[in-house]
């Protein structure tokens, strides 16, 4: 059961004189690390990830330790084994680049560190995903926002597909937005330094803020990171329509690149995803459930049976589609938010020896030398 | 006597005293004379009137307006001031003062004071008759100790409230509320703002039975908890049972809340209400055929929404929230020993907000919920002789809510619904002076609706029927309060209940040795209509003794056992209306709680003061909680997501109460926990924070309530709260993890921390009749300001996630002081 509605609250609330404030003398009362797993599966050739590293036993200004030198492999349910191998980040382990999960393969995850502990997954299915059927943008004012906000006008993303009539289709999906960068670092305060490879500030931080270009081609990438799922509980069987899975910001008229994805997930993941959008949302309402942490969910410890893990081994099919959003069928009395870039462009004096202006695009979560398939200049 | 204190009167009132005194030589001493003699002097005061030496005199007696005897040392204070004047012992004073205005208040220990404003010009005479408190009507809305039926009842941890004081208490909104009055007693407490519903005594929300007139109410409050259902016009009295429960109730664990609706007058038409910030209120009394039957209506109708529209911000502009409700009454008394009434109860509430629902996997936009309260109840009254009487009550009620999306193509419509019906028949019997034997019976039939999706709909969403649960409860009881001696009271009882679940019903069966999830599922057995599907039955023994130490103290011993065959599944802080409820089947085995109280109590001063101190233990079995994640609505195989555990309340309650007199009130002291413990039948995999036991919701040890009001005129009243409360648990995170690079905290335990404390002053200020005038139409203005000095008392704390980590947040419900005026009127 979801119950969230805290609007109901907050509409009453916000009559009334209510107010959400920040504790800025929080204490925590217990902190403690665990083991965690981020590891998924797919239909897609690899490389394929799998993550692990101690959870942080702090709030704010955490690290995680990852889990370097462990043992970590795939096995299906032929006994196929697909070894992973630790990357230059430490504690990211990778399946081959021609490695792909089968759809209705059967995957366990292994994982032996180099302290003798030793973990194994459930066995879980990989379920088939439906293809995409359509993609309807429409541009959608929030009306509770001010003009000017960012957040008030944006395209809603809808999906339509057709759910198989079997029973027990889970679904998620996923978004990726790259964008050209034309500027690869800003330093607030102080300069590049191209020996190391970093903003530095001299010991009385100047007033200013100095913008580098990229070197070359460069992508900002921005992504979803709410988790939206859907289970076809009450819609087995029927066409699924006016879903919504994204919202694109309109700060811009320019077409919109995306990458998205519909996936497949098995019932663990989305009972898995489901307990933590219920933990996210919880807002202190009257009608927040427990906030839980279920441990050693699909994860578990063969050497410690007590131990507690967090994470989950997430395996699932996907069907991709990669297009532009047409930004320029708004109202006419909607105008986009563009961003604006603060400071100064950083370029070398003429004739300066040895003066470089150009800081080199390296392949990054948010940031990629690399064209994206499908991208039109 | 007076002229013994010059010394006293030089300080206090010297100028006007020292006047008087050089009217009346003979009664001073030299040296006294001489001080004020020189006093005079200095300050020039001589008039030349004073040269005439004679001021008007004010004179008169002071009798007890009973008795007519005379009181002896009563004192007079002229201006606010205390002028040492006392009366001597013929009840007699004199003053001589010089001629102007003046305020003069007579005063005695134990009588109400008298006030008068007068112009001096002559000699005046003030004869006044004070009003001994002790014989009035208590002021104070609460006794720990007595019970209406009689003071001197063995009963412990039972609570009367008159609705009439509790309309002086200052009330959130002007909204005047029975729920929130209940809150200012020592063992009631809440989640917190806005909750649903009441914990008493380290109780759940559903462990506390609430009838209004013999008939059942499932959701006791309005607008999410805001207000409480019951239009407070229409109610006579609440009995609250905290602790020693009689014999004829039973089906709840925790308390007894008995609230009784006003017998509409049999001789006079009568018209009141009032107009609020929150709603309008109305209550018409009509007596049909005199002195034989008569009706009575009183209904309440929020117009709060306009306020969205006016001043909400632009995202709930579109929210409606209405609720109404209406009581009605009739009463029939054809002869003495026979009398009929037929009560309803209709509620209702409305809400729509836009695109939320609480449902999962569904889209819809707009949502509209919908629920509400239809009850009847009838009952006869019947006095075969002095010494035997019968009450005769039938009921039904109906709780159903109703959750709606009106889009297209998915649309929705969510119902359920409960049908409670229950028939009693109860005897009283007082053999002699020694003993009060009550007796009877009851049966209650259940049928619950647990949810029916979109049934007849045209939609894309599918239709989820969940069966319909049905059940019968009955009971039979005995109670016999026996006087041993004058000193030693008993009032031992037994209940005997009995539950049936009937099918149709499917029983499904699981693998034995796990958990019962859909995977160990191994079959399921129907249960054919009218076949028991399982009981469960057993005795509930109920003692309650007292014994008289002195003529004003007395120690008293509760003991009960209660037991519980219905709960409400709900997983969240506090129940949302729409949550759903279950009666006990194989799976869900009934609540029991096993109740020891000690009090002692005592008088002081003629009863105007009362003190006592309770302290109470009980231990409930079988109470639920939820697999993590839980999925409770429109769920057919509910046992998968409870989990069951065991619930423990402890707790001291202190109180001194001032009954009577101007200033009435009580203070209160608690110290009370509450706590769970939940380890499932397979504590590896199902017990909650470790198998250890943890805080529960409204586990809040430490706290004091004060409740003051103070009536100098009939016109005037005044009202103040105090509430003081260590703040509620909350789980709080031991640290954090990240999947596909958004942050999420990690909880290992449950309630580990605390809140802030919470306190709170309110304040009202009643005006009645402000023409002064005797008029059939009689308005009075309450003012009222809820959280005086504003203080943010945190509803919770939470957390949300940031690329820089987890950050906590506070929620306040009531920031600011809130300020609200109310007008009602009565026409008689």
């Amino acid at each position: 059961m979801k119950n969230k509605f805290p609007i109901y609250l907050i509409l009453l609330l916000l009559l009334v004189g209510s107010c959400i404030t920040p504790i800025t003398d929080f204490t925590q009362v217990s902190s403690k690390s665990f083991l965690t797993v981020e590891a998924s599966l797919s239909d897609q050739l690899g490389p394929h990830k799998v993550k692990l590293y101690l959870s942080a036993d702090k709030l704010m200004g955490s690290y995680f330790t990852p889990i370097t030198r462990a043992k970590v492999y795939f096995t299906d349910e032929k006994g196929v084994r697909e070894d992973l191998t630790e990357s230059s980040t430490k504690g990211s382990y990778f399946t081959s680049i021609k490695f792909a999960g089968r759809i209705g393969g059967t995957y366990t995850l292994n994982i032996e560190t180099i302290d003798g502990k030793k973990y194994k997954s459930q066995a879980e299915t990989m379920k088939s995903v439906p293809e995409i059927e359509n993609l309807l943008t429409r541009f959608e004012v929030q009306d509770n926002y001010a003009k000017g906000d960012p957040r008030r006008g944006g395209f809603n993303l809808y999906v339509d597909f057709q759910d198989p009539s079997t029973t027990g289709d889970n679904y998620q999906w996923y978004w990726k937005h790259y964008e050209r960068a034309y500027i690869c670092e800003t330093c607030v305060g102080g300069s590049y330094d191209f020996r190391t490879n970093s903003c530095v500030q001299p010991r009385i931080p100047t007033d200013v803020t100095l913008n580098y270009r990229c070197d070359g081609d460069c992508w900002d990438i921005t992504f979803s990171t709410d988790l939206n799922i859907f289970s076809d509980n009450y819609l087995n069987g029927q066409r699924i329509t006016g879903k919504q899975v994204a919202r694109v910001p309109y700060d811009g008229v320019s077409p919109y690149y995306l990458q998205f994805e519909q996936r497949g997930i098995t019932r663990n993941s989305y009972n898995y995803y489901q307990g933590l959008n219920a933990q996210v949302q919880n807002n202190g309402t009257l009608f927040d459930v427990p906030a839980e942490t279920r441990f050693s969910f699909n994860v578990k410890s063969t050497t410690n049976p007590d131990e507690k893990i967090l994470g989950i081994f997430d395996v699932y099919s996907v069907r991709k589609k990669i297009f532009y959003i047409d930004r320029t069928q708004v109202p006419k009395d909607e105008t986009p938010t563009v961003r604006t870039i603060q400071g100064d462009t950083f370029s070398c004096p003429p004739l300066q020896v040895g003066c470089k202006d150009l800081v080199q695009c390296s392949e990054g979560l948010f940031r990629t030398p690399f064209k994206p398939t499908g991208w039109k200049e | 006597m007076y002229y013994s204190k010059c010394n006293k009167q030089l300080q206090e009132n010297f100028i006007s005293n020292c006047e008087r005194m050089f009217q009346n030589l003979r009664f001073y001493s030299l040296k006294n004379l001489l001080i004020c003699f020189l006093i005079l002097l200095s300050t020039q005061y001589l008039s030349a009137q004073d040269r005439e030496f004679r001021l008007p005199v004010i004179e008169g007696k002071v009798t007890d307006s009973k008795t007519g005897e005379v009181i002896i040392g009563a004192s007079i204070s002229l201006d606010f001031k205390k002028s040492g004047i006392i009366t001597d012992s013929t009840g007699y004073f004199q003053m001589y003062m010089p001629a102007g205005e003046y305020i003069i208040k007579i005063s005695h220990v134990g009588y109400k004071p008298f006030r008068i404003k007068t112009q001096l010009k002559a000699d005046q005479r003030l004869d006044v008759q004070l009003d001994d408190i002790t014989k009035t009507l208590e002021e104070v809305i609460v006794s720990s100790q007595a019970t209406r039926k009689d003071i001197q009842s063995p009963s412990l941890g039972v609570t009367l409230l008159s609705i009439k004081a509790i309309k002086k208490l200052p009330a959130m909104m002007g909204e005047v509320d029975v729920i929130r009055s209940l809150q200012t007693l020592p063992g009631v407490s809440s989640v917190g703002e806005g909750s649903n519903g009441i914990n008493v005594r380290g109780g759940a929300i559903d462990q506390n039975l609430i009838y209004i007139d013999g008939a059942p109410i499932f959701n006791p409050t309005h607008l999410f908890g805001l207000f409480s259902v019951f239009a407070s016009d229409a109610i006579r009295e609440l009995e609250l049972y905290k602790g020693g429960v009689p014999s004829r109730f039973g089906g709840r664990t925790a308390s007894i809340l008995d609230i009784k609706m006003t017998e509409p007058n049999l001789e006079k038409f009568k018209l009141q209400g009032g107009i609020g910030l929150v709603s309008n209120r109305a209550m018409v009394e009509v007596p049909i055929i005199k002195n034989k039957l008569s009706i009575l209506a009183a209904g309440r109708l929020s117009f709060n929404d306009f306020w969205f529209k006016l001043v909400g911000p632009d995202n709930i502009k579109n929210s409606r929230a209405n609720f109404y409700d209406l009581a009605t009454k009739i009463f029939y008394r054809p002869n003495k020993n026979n009398t009929f009434s037929l009560s309803t109860y209709v509620s209702s509430d409305f809400y729509q907000v836009d695109s939320l629902f609480s449902l999962e996997n569904v889209i819809a936009k707009r949502t509209q919920f919908n629920y509400g309260h239809l009850n009847f109840s009838g009952r006869w009254n019947h006095y075969f002789n002095t010494k035997l009487s019968v009450d005769v009550l039938g009921v039904i009620s109906n709780y159903r809510t109703r959750t709606y999306a009106p889009d297209s193509v998915n649309r929705i419509e969510l119902t359920n619904s409960i049908n409670y019906k229950n028939l009693k028949i109860d005897f009283d019997y007082n053999p002699n002076e020694k003993h009060k034997i009550n007796f009877g019976l009851s049966a209650v039939t259940y049928n619950i609706s647990p949810g029916t999706l979109n049934q007849n709909v045209k939609s894309r969403i599918a239709t989820v029927i969940l069966p319909n649960e049905q059940s019968l409860e009955t009971a039979i009881y005995v109670d016999d309060e026996y006087k041993m001696s004058e000193k030693f009271t008993i009032q031992a009882g037994l209940r005997y209940a009995n539950y049936l679940n009937f099918g149709p019903y499917s029983h499904r069966q699981y693998i034995e040795g796990e958990p019962r999830t859909t995977n160990s599922q191994i079959g399921v057995e129907e249960i054919s209509s009218g076949s028991v599907e399982k009981s469960y039955g057993g005795f509930e023994p109920r003692v309650a003794m007292k014994y008289s130490i002195g003529e004003n103290s007395t120690i008293k011993f509760g003991y009960n056992r209660m037991k519980q065959f219905i709960q409400l599944l709900t997983n969240n802080t506090t129940p949302l209306p729409t949550a759903r409820w279950k009666t006990s089947d194989s799976y869900i085995k009934p609540q029991q709680s096993d109740f020891i109280s000690l009090g002692y109590f005592r008088n002081i001063k003629e009863n105007i003061f009362e003190v006592s101190a309770e302290g109470y233990f009980r231990q409930t079995n079988n109470i639920l909680d939820y697999i993590s994640g839980a999925n409770l609505q429109l769920n057919k195989t509910i046992e998968t997501q409870v989990v069951s555990g065991q619930a423990k309340a402890y707790g001291v309650e202190l109180m001194l109460t001032k009954k009577r007199g101007e200033l009435s009130g009580w203070i209160s002291y608690t110290y009370a926990r509450s706590l769970q413990q939940v380890r499932g039948d397979f504590p590896e995999l199902q017990q909650i924070a470790g198998g250890n036991g943890y805080s529960s919701n409204y586990d809040k040890p430490h706290t004091v309530n004060a409740t003051v009001n103070i009536q100098p005129t009939v016109h005037h009243s005044f009202g103040f709260t105090f509430a003081y409360s260590t703040g509620r648990p909350f789980s709080s995170p031991s640290g954090l993890f990240q999947l596909d690079n958004k942050k999420y905290p990690v909880y290992e335990t449950r309630n580990n921390d605390r809140i802030a404390d919470y306190h709170r002053l309110d304040f009202s200020w009643t005006i009645t009749n402000p023409s002064l005038k005797e008029k059939r139409w009689e308005g009075s203005w309450t003012f009222t300001v809820y959280n005086i000095y504003g203080r943010k008392n945190p509803y919770s704390v939470f957390f949300k996630s940031t690329p820089a980590g987890i950050k906590p947040y506070e929620l306040s419900v009531f920031g600011a002081p809130f300020i609200s005026l109310t007008y009602n009127f009565k026409f008689l």
